[in-house]
This record gives structure tokens, C-alpha cells and sequence, in this order.
């Protein structure tokens, strides 16, 4: 092995909705005062990446669409030790559907080289399609292996396992290949304290941090703004509506001893019928 | 543009397409309850079903499609097309939606692991719009106003319909694409409802030709393992007993599985929160990214009841949830709710449980899959 492999993850900011800040009484989420977090479903594609990296060698690319602030999360992945990052930002990828989405990203990664191995979390907790990882390998005209729960790399080829419905499936494929990553995977290990002193650092000086983390926008990666943002997506949000109370008269048992709580609801229930003899 | 003007937009009928899923010759479920959806949108719009099935050796696998509604069915049948690998999936499909005289007003795959692989590559080749994991489908009027594309303003007589729950908010998103054809869709397994199979129903079986490139062969697949499950499945189980953020650690779920033993044909379910934080294999996750549940019993522990775990267990017989905060949504949607600690209730309900069948051994464990 040369100077290793080039190694692609892609990674998306969302509102953490594990938080109450920014989500509204009615239930819809206010984006600007949300939270904000790496999508989990991204940790998995980034340990991915960090164990291809660690076991194989190569250079690690973190690649990230989204608003200014969605640097953070390319901070993040130095932290854990990537090598570089870029972000795609620019106002006229507002309200892109999967499709235009996977457009935009396909012609990021036509700029910023050409990869081995492309890892993707499986969806992301804001959209929860699954889409893009696909749509994007589509793009680039690569295989792909979807769920994947484990891999490893022999004589130039990525063993894989990928979940499917009952079971598992073992496949082998050659590169460039794009891998999104099942949360059955294993879990992102702790950030190092040189990581964190070095974006620390970075942070300090910002010259030297456009050196890591480059901002690019369409008319630089040669992308264009009309198969992307509402205007290049195929599809669009009609109309949402609240989701009624489905059941709605819960009796409620409270302010009693566990015994007589749970002596109430067996009453009130079939719940003794369903016991194993 | 006058307000008396209205432009009729671009929205043509066309056949609604299924395609089928099996693994190895067994049909999944997925495909029948497709095949029930498009055939309600077919005949809405009065145009026909159509269903392509992909495999080797498929035999009768065909004809029970047109039991379960297809007016007619495509079958790719090849040797090389005997397990499931994206590219040569893809290059039927994409062959096949080529080769049709006007493509298809609607195309429907199941939101499976395999389905979910396929579909953005057939949207992506095509340029076409997709939504995912929709939970319920229809044919209706679409009235596109925003000038932002001059070139979309219109009416759109038929246009799919595809709902799904959009996501961290308690909100249904109605989602269309009237511009291009097909408009694609995958939905959720366990949500649709397929007929019931007739075998006297009449439809055509047609053999397409199967055309693979050296490209489609860059990944192969070296072994399938299907899991015999152990213990009860959580879609099949009577009983569930899930278990959430709640329960403060992994070891909680300790206490969920001695009181899922209880049961008959009982399983342990999990919300997806604890799944992410990895108590529990995502193979228990109950909810819109996992599985859709019907049990006649399903007990809710330490869960808030978030609409995406909402999604996936409201059509239980009876939910019976346990949380000490008296907000938590899911008591707008249980039938009975306990409001305590899990760790005082749970050992009270198995204490009760052992009373009333007491000569019964509770098993240490009930089985993780």
C-alpha cells in the first residue's frame, strides 16, 4: 500500500431533538433557536472511516451541506481525527428534496477528489429517508452497500455484511465504493485529548483553520443552481397537518402505592388473560 | 398571471407499478400489502397494476402476485439475479421502465432493506422524486402556486399522494412530485393492507429479457444467512413489553425481559432512543425507523411516546403505559397510564403476575431476537 486509501465521509448537522430548546409548543421544531448536533446515524460512518483510516492508512475527507453553522460538526470530526473538511454552503440549496440534495453533494465530491471508500450514516434523524446515500451513489455510478454492520479489507476489496430482512447478506465488491453504516455497527470511540487540543488551536487562529476546513459554495464546485435547492427537488411538502390523539381517553392511575396501582389496572383490564400459564 | 387563468398542469394517468420483493423464494410481506395500496390507487385513476418480479427459479411466485391484485406481471428470471445485489436489481428495473411504451404513473417498492437500497437509484436514474416510509398512500388534485419555478405553476388533476409523519414533529407531511413520472414511493412493512388472495383473478404473466454489463458484477454477494429466529418475533409477538430512555441504563432491560416472561408469546421492544445509545440490537426498535407493531398487549416503559414511536405501536390492542412524568405524551394515546417508577412497578406487576399463576416458573430470559 502506497499512501493509503482516500477515504470520503459524509456528515450532517440537525436539531437535537433530545433537547427542548426550539421546539415549539405545537411540536414543530424552530431551527434557529434547536439545538444542534452531528446526526447520530453519522457517528457509526465516522468511526468507519477513523477504523479504515487506523487500520489500513489513508486520509480522511469529512464533507458537510448545510448552513454557516454547520461547521461545527466538521470540528467535530477533527476532533476524532480527520484529516480535513469541506463545507457546501450557499443560500440557493434551501428547501433541496433528497434528490437535488444528492446532486449538489455528488458534484462536492467531483471537486474535492476522487475516493476510495465514501462512508455515509444510514439516515439522518431529521429526514430519516435513507435516500441520499443511495441517490448519491447513483451519481457517481459506484456500487454500494447499504446497512452495513461490518467490513474489512482484503487484496483490495471490501468484505462486507449488510443487514437484510431476517438476516444477513456477505458481499465482496471492489472500489471506489459507497458504504452507508447500520447503527448496529460499532460505536464512535471517545475523541482524543490531541484531537480536541488541536481543533482548540485551530480555533484560535483562523487563517490556519481554512487550511483544515474549507467553505465552498455551488459556483466553485461548478454545480447547477437550478438542480438544486426547491427549484431542482422533484418533489415537495404539500401541505403537513397535526397528528391527531389516537386513543385519547387514557385512564390515568396515580398518586397511589404501587400495589393498588397495579391492582387497578388488572382489574380494569384483560391483562391477567394474555399471562403464560 | 390572471387569477382567472389556470393552467392545467402536466399530470397524466399511467399504470401503477409494483415491484416485488423476495428472498430466496419466499415472498416477503412487504409485497402483498403493496400490491393492496396500488391497487386502490389503480383503480382510482382506472388504469392498470402492474407488478415486476426479480429472482431465479421464482416457479408460482408469479401468480400469487395477480392473487394478490396485479393485473400484470413482469418477471425477470435469471440465475444471476438469485440474490438481491443493487446493481443488477437496478439494471432490470431501469431496463424494464425504459422499455415501457410511457412510464408508470406511480411506482411503489416496500421500505425494506431492500427496497430502500433500490429505490433512490431508480428516482436518481430517472430524475424522478421519492418519499420514504410512507404510511399511507392516495390519488387526489394538487394545485401548485409558488413562483419560485414559473415552469411548475398549474393544477395537477392526479397526483400520488405520499404521507408520511414528518419527523421530530407531531405532524403528518403530505408529500407530491406531480411533475415527472413515475412518482415514487416505498412504505413502511406492516402499515399497508393487502387483499385477501383470490386464486380464480385473471391477469398476464410476462417474461421480460434480462440484460446484465460487466459493471452490475463489481459487488457479489458470497453468502446469505437468514436468521432462525429464536423465541418470538417482535412482529408476530401477542404480547410486547418495550422499554425506553426511561429505564436510566442498559440493566433495565433486565427487569423488561423478566416481566415480557410473563407472557405468552411475548417479546421485548425498545424505543429508538435506547437503541441509539446501544441497551438493546436495533432488532427490538419499535417505531418509524423500526419495526411496525400490532401486539394485542403492549406495555410501554419509561417511553415518552414520541411520534415516531407512536407510529409504530398505536394500532396495539391495548397499551398500557408506565412513566413518572404525568406530560409524557404517550399518556394521550394509552389506554391505561400508570404514573410512577418503573422500578416500583414493574417488580409490583410481576409480583401480582406470580399470584395469580403462581405454580409458573418465570424463564431467566426471554430470547433477544
Amino acid at each position: 500500500m502506497s499512501s493509503g486509501y482516500n477515504i470520503f465521509v459524509l456528515v450532517k448537522q440537525v436539531p437535537d431533538q433530545g433537547s427542548k430548546a426550539g421546539i415549539n409548543p405545537d411540536g414543530t421544531i424552530d431551527r434557529a433557536r434547536a439545538k444542534r448536533m452531528l446526526n447520530p446515524f453519522d457517528r457509526y460512518a465516522l468511526q468507519a472511516a477513523l477504523h479504515t483510516k487506523k487500520m489500513y492508512g489513508g486520509t480522511i475527507t469529512a464533507i458537510s451541506m448545510g448552513p454557516p453553522p454547520a461547521v461545527e460538526v466538521l470540528l467535530e470530526t477533527l476532533e476524532h481525527g480527520v484529516d480535513r473538511g469541506y463545507l457546501l454552503s450557499d443560500r440557493r440549496l434551501a428547501a433541496s428534496d433528497t434528490l437535488a440534495t444528492a446532486y449538489a453533494l455528488f458534484k462536492t465530491l467531483s471537486y474535492v477528489g476522487k475516493a476510495d471508500l465514501i462512508f455515509c450514516g444510514l439516515q439522518t434523524t431529521d429526514g430519516d429517508t435513507a435516500q441520499v446515500g443511495p441517490q448519491l451513489a447513483e451519481r457517481l455510478g459506484l456500487p454500494q452497500v447499504t446497512y452495513c454492520e461490518d467490513f474489512s479489507i482484503e487484496d483490495g476489496k471490501v468484505h462486507a455484511r449488510r443487514i437484510i430482512e431476517g438476516g444477513t447478506q456477505k458481499v465482496i465488491t471492489e472500489m471506489p465504493i459507497l458504504i452507508t453504516v447500520a447503527n448496529s455497527y460499532h460505536p464512535l470511540e471517545y475523541k482524543s485529548f490531541r484531537g480536541a487540543w488541536r481543533v482548540q488551536q485551530l480555533q484560535r487562529n483562523p487563517e490556519e483553520l481554512k487550511k483544515y476546513i474549507k467553505t465552498i459554495d455551488l459556483d466553485l464546485i461548478g454545480a447547477d443552481p437550478d438542480r438544486t435547492g426547491l427549484k431542482g427537488s422533484p418533489t415537495i411538502v404539500a401541505w403537513t397537518e397535526k397528528v391527531g390523539d389516537i386513543g385519547g381517553n387514557c385512564t390515568m392511575h396515580e398518586g397511589s402505592s404501587p400495589e393498588n396501582l397495579v391492582a387497578e389496572v388488572m382489574k380494569k383490564t384483560n391483562v391477567s388473560e394474555f399471562l403464560a400459564v | 398571471m390572471a387569477e382567472s387563468e389556470v393552467i392545467t398542469g402536466f399530470s397524466p394517468k399511467g399504470d401503477v407499478l409494483v415491484v416485488a420483493e423476495q428472498i430466496q423464494g419466499e415472498l416477503q410481506p412487504v409485497t402483498a400489502e403493496l400490491l393492496g395500496a396500488g391497487r386502490i390507487l389503480a383503480d382510482k385513476m382506472e388504469r392498470n397494476l402492474l407488478c415486476l418480479i426479480i429472482g431465479s427459479n421464482l416457479g408460482d411466485l408469479p401468480r400469487k402476485m395477480i392473487e394478490f391484485g396485479a393485473d400484470t406481471v413482469y418477471v425477470a428470471d435469471h440465475p444471476e439475479l438469485k440474490d438481491y445485489r443493487t446493481l443488477t436489481f437496478r439494471r432490470v428495473v431501469c431496463d424494464f421502465l425504459e422499455s415501457l411504451p410511457e412510464p408508470p404513473h406511480t411506482t411503489l417498492l416496500g421500505s425494506t432493506t431492500t427496497g430502500r437500497d433500490l429505490a433512490p437509484r431508480i428516482a436518481a436514474h430517472f430524475d424522478t422524486g421519492l418519499t420514504a416510509d410512507c404510511t399511507e398512500l392516495d390519488i387526489g388534485p394538487y394545485e401548485h402556486k409558488s413562483k419560485v419555478d414559473p415552469t411548475k405553476i398549474g393544477l395537477y388533476p392526479n397526483c400520488l399522494y405520499a404521507i408520511r409523519p414528518s419527523f421530530g414533529e407531531s405532524l403528518k407531511a403530505r408529500i407530491l412530485g406531480p411533475w415527472k413520472n413515475p412518482q415514487m414511493a416505498t412504505t413502511r412493512p406492516g402499515v399497508m393492507i393487502p387483499l385477501k388472495p383470490d386464486p380464480d383473478r385473471q391477469g398476464k404473466i410476462i417474461p421480460i429479457p434480462v440484460n446484465l454489463q460487466p459493471d452490475d458484477y463489481r459487488l457479489v454477494v458470497a453468502e446469505t444467512i437468514r436468521e432462525i429466529s429464536k423465541g418470538v418475533k417482535l412482529t408476530e409477538a401477542e404480547v410486547i413489553v418495550s422499554g425506553g430512555y426511561g429505564l436510566g441504563n442498559a440493566d433495565g432491560f433486565n427487569l423488561i425481559r423478566e416481566l415480557a416472561a410473563c407472557f405468552e408469546h411475548s417479546a421485548v421492544g425498545a424505543s429508538r432512543k435506547v437503541v441509539d445509545l446501544g441497551w438493546i440490537p436495533y432488532q427490538h426498535q419499535v417505531g418509524q425507523t423500526g419495526k411496525t407493531v400490532r401486539p394485542k398487549l403492549y406495555i410501554a416503559c419509561g417511553i415518552s411516546g414520541a411520534i415516531q414511536h407512536r407510529v409504530g405501536m398505536s394500532k396495539s390492542g391495548l397499551i398500557i403505559a408506565i412513566n413518572k412524568d404525568i406530560d409524557a405524551p404517550i399518556f394521550k394515546f394509552a389506554h391505561h397510564g400508570i404514573v410512577g417508577d418503573i422500578y416500583q412497578i414493574i417488580p409490583e406487576m410481576i409480583r401480582q403476575f406470580k399470584q395469580i399463576k403462581p405454580e409458573r416458573e418465570v424463564e431467566a430470559v426471554v430470547s433477544t431476537h
